[in-house]
């Protein structure tokens, strides 16, 4: 943070002056450089993929279906997803308390397109300097062409980002067309606009304050540190006292440490921090400021790494542990789950049955002193292949099945509802009994699936 | 501490108003997304108050949607809101340096 100017709570209208990071190259900018692309390119990439007769990955909302490569998913199968989010959550905090905040460093969208937004801000305005002089520049034609270029950029690049996001959930190819002839539908013109934008203000202007100020994440990290947590940290011991000095002079006969007070790590940093402060939220671990250091360390002759990954144990100079309980019981919960998850994904029933009273009657006095009760059986096919179905229901002595055939036909991926009637012989049935029924298709090995209902008689 | 080299003579933080409305949108955001998935992983707006009559509420399922995601949005920014301005209204905690009245020492 800037001394020189002490930042004063409480002003409610004060613009906020934008932050301008030094350009840094270096072998961790170049890894963020990959994981852009990584991500990036699995975002843009994806919905183009094509599985079979369909996008491989497209998560129909308006059939609630989602389709992953092979895997079709129905709303009963909704625990997958909560199951997910729960194995990703832990992964989070596995990966925190051994390498702090990797995920904000190389992983968060909201780190991954500002990155690529700052590169078409330098790409149009060129380095730091130029652009900082351009802010302060008259406002003349050339100004305005070069800041509509790089506003005009941004906006194709976010809605091709909105576009994209959309298309995961209409098949991306019709959407292309559709948005070619100036055909797409309210809702999906509305979210690529509503995504696009967010894309737009977030990483074009938002920026660090996201990270800041926006992120629940950024606070509550620090609760899954411990001391052989990774961190980006300067080294104090070895830097300090700091200070500028003629290029080989001995720093030990000025008695000064390894620090020449630079400022380099500050000015690289996209979030204004100054880590020789300690570790604080506003750190989204770019680790440009190590990029950067090394740079200078190496053009003085010292050792790389005044400011570098490393845990506090180990800037104490006490032995690192990566296995430690913490670690451990990340690290087994995942694996449980992840295996619990591979083994009931492919295990789960692609068959499965949802049965409704029928709501006009409860129930039906037929001539030969039987009950009749009427149902409404929907058989599901999660599968991938045609089934034929038998439905037979148990619970009641006597009981009698009739749904007008002898087996059900179900396309693969389809629903089909059937009107049962169930009839008993009145006997000794009063009131309300449990039954069930069950679905069980004709091939080899048979799917089956059982569910319960009601069935209803006369009281008296 | 950096001072040399620093062109930077305005405040790098938003405004008091920005941080407010970036405080009680984006949290709820987050929760509304979360809403939405876990409300329409159950039920199918194609479905809501489709008992024959009155006629559904929804016939395109993507209005539903929408219309579920907004109102979730609404309410936890609501609540946000409400929860803001408790603690912008509050006294502030006493400090170990403080006077234990409820004001607090100078820094």
């Amino acid at each position: 943070m800037n001394q020189a100017t002490p930042e004063v709570d409480g002003e409610l209208y004060a613009a906020r002056q934008k932050i301008y990071p030094r350009e840094i190259g270096g072998r961790f900018q170049q890894l963020r450089v990959y994981a852009v692309f990584a991500l990036l390119g699995l975002y843009y990439v994806l919905p183009w993929i094509r599985w079979g007769e369909r996008q491989a990955v497209l998560f129909d909302l308006p059939a609630r279906k989602f389709h992953i490569f092979s895997l079709t998913l129905w709303p009963q199968d909704f625990y997958f997803l909560t199951w997910l989010l729960i194995i990703a959550a832990l992964a989070l905090f596995f990966f925190t308390a051994l390498a702090g905040r990797l995920f904000c460093g190389y992983a968060c969208p909201q780190t991954v397109w500002t990155e690529t937004f700052v590169w078409i801000e330098r790409w149009v305005e060129g380095s730091r300097l130029q652009q900082m002089k351009l802010a302060k520049a008259p406002w003349t034609i050339a100004k305005a062409l070069r800041k509509g270029t790089k506003y005009f950029l941004w906006a194709v690049f976010a809605l091709w980002t909105g576009f994209t996001f959309v298309g995961y959930f209409t098949p991306i190819t019709e959407l292309g067309h559709k948005l070619l002839t100036f055909s797409t539908g309210p809702w999906e013109t509305f979210w690529v606009l509503f995504y696009g934008g967010a894309t737009y203000v977030n990483a074009g202007f938002m920026r660090e304050q996201v990270c800041k100020y926006m992120c629940p994440y950024a606070r509550f990290q620090s609760a899954m540190f411990d001391n052989d947590t990774l961190i980006i940290t300067y080294d104090e011991q070895r830097g300090e006292p700091r200070g500028a000095r003629k290029k080989g002079a001995d720093p030990k006969a000025k008695g000064l440490g390894d620090c020449v007070d630079c400022t380099l790590c500050v000015q690289v940093c996209p979030t204004r921090n100054d880590n020789s402060k300690g570790l604080q939220y506003e750190c989204i671990a770019c680790a440009a400021c190590i990029d950067a250091c090394d740079e200078v360390m190496e053009k003085v002759g010292y050792p790389k790494g005044l400011i570098r990954y490393d845990t506090q144990h180990g800037l104490e100079g006490k032995a690192k542990r990566v296995l430690r309980p913490r670690t451990l019981v990340y690290a087994s919960l995942i694996t449980v789950l992840l295996a619990g998850f591979a083994y009931s994904i492919t295990h789960r029933n692609v068959v499965a049955i949802d049965v409704i009273r029928d709501r006009n009657a409860l129930f039906r006095e037929l001539p030969g002193g039987f009950i009749e009760n009427v149902y409404n059986v929907k058989i599901l096919n999660k599968d991938d292949a045609e089934h034929e179905f038998s439905i037979t229901a148990a619970g009641l002595p006597g009981l009698q099945v009739d749904f007008g055939d002898d087996e059900v036909e179900v396309e693969p991926g389809g629903v089909q509802s059937v009107a049962v009637r169930l009839r008993v012989p009145r006997g000794e049935l009063r009131g309300g009994s449990d039954i069930h029924f069950t679905i069980r298709t004709l091939d080899e090995p048979a799917l089956e699936a059982t569910g319960k209902a009601r069935f209803l008689a006369p009281t008296n | 501490m950096v001072n040399a080299a620093d062109e930077y003579t305005g405040r790098l933080r938003w405004p008091r108003l920005g941080q407010d409305v970036a405080i009680v949108a984006w949290p709820s955001f987050l929760v509304a997304s979360v809403a939405t998935m876990v409300c329409f992983g159950f039920i199918d707006p194609a479905l809501i108050g489709n008992d024959d009559y009155p006629p559904p509420a929804f016939e395109n399922r993507m209005t539903g949607y929408a219309v579920g995601f907004f109102f979730f949005w609404l309410v936890a920014a609501l609540s946000s809101l409400m929860t803001l301005y408790l603690v912008r209204t509050a006294h502030p905690e006493p400090t170990d340096e403080g006077t234990g009245d409820g004001t607090r020492s100078p820094e």
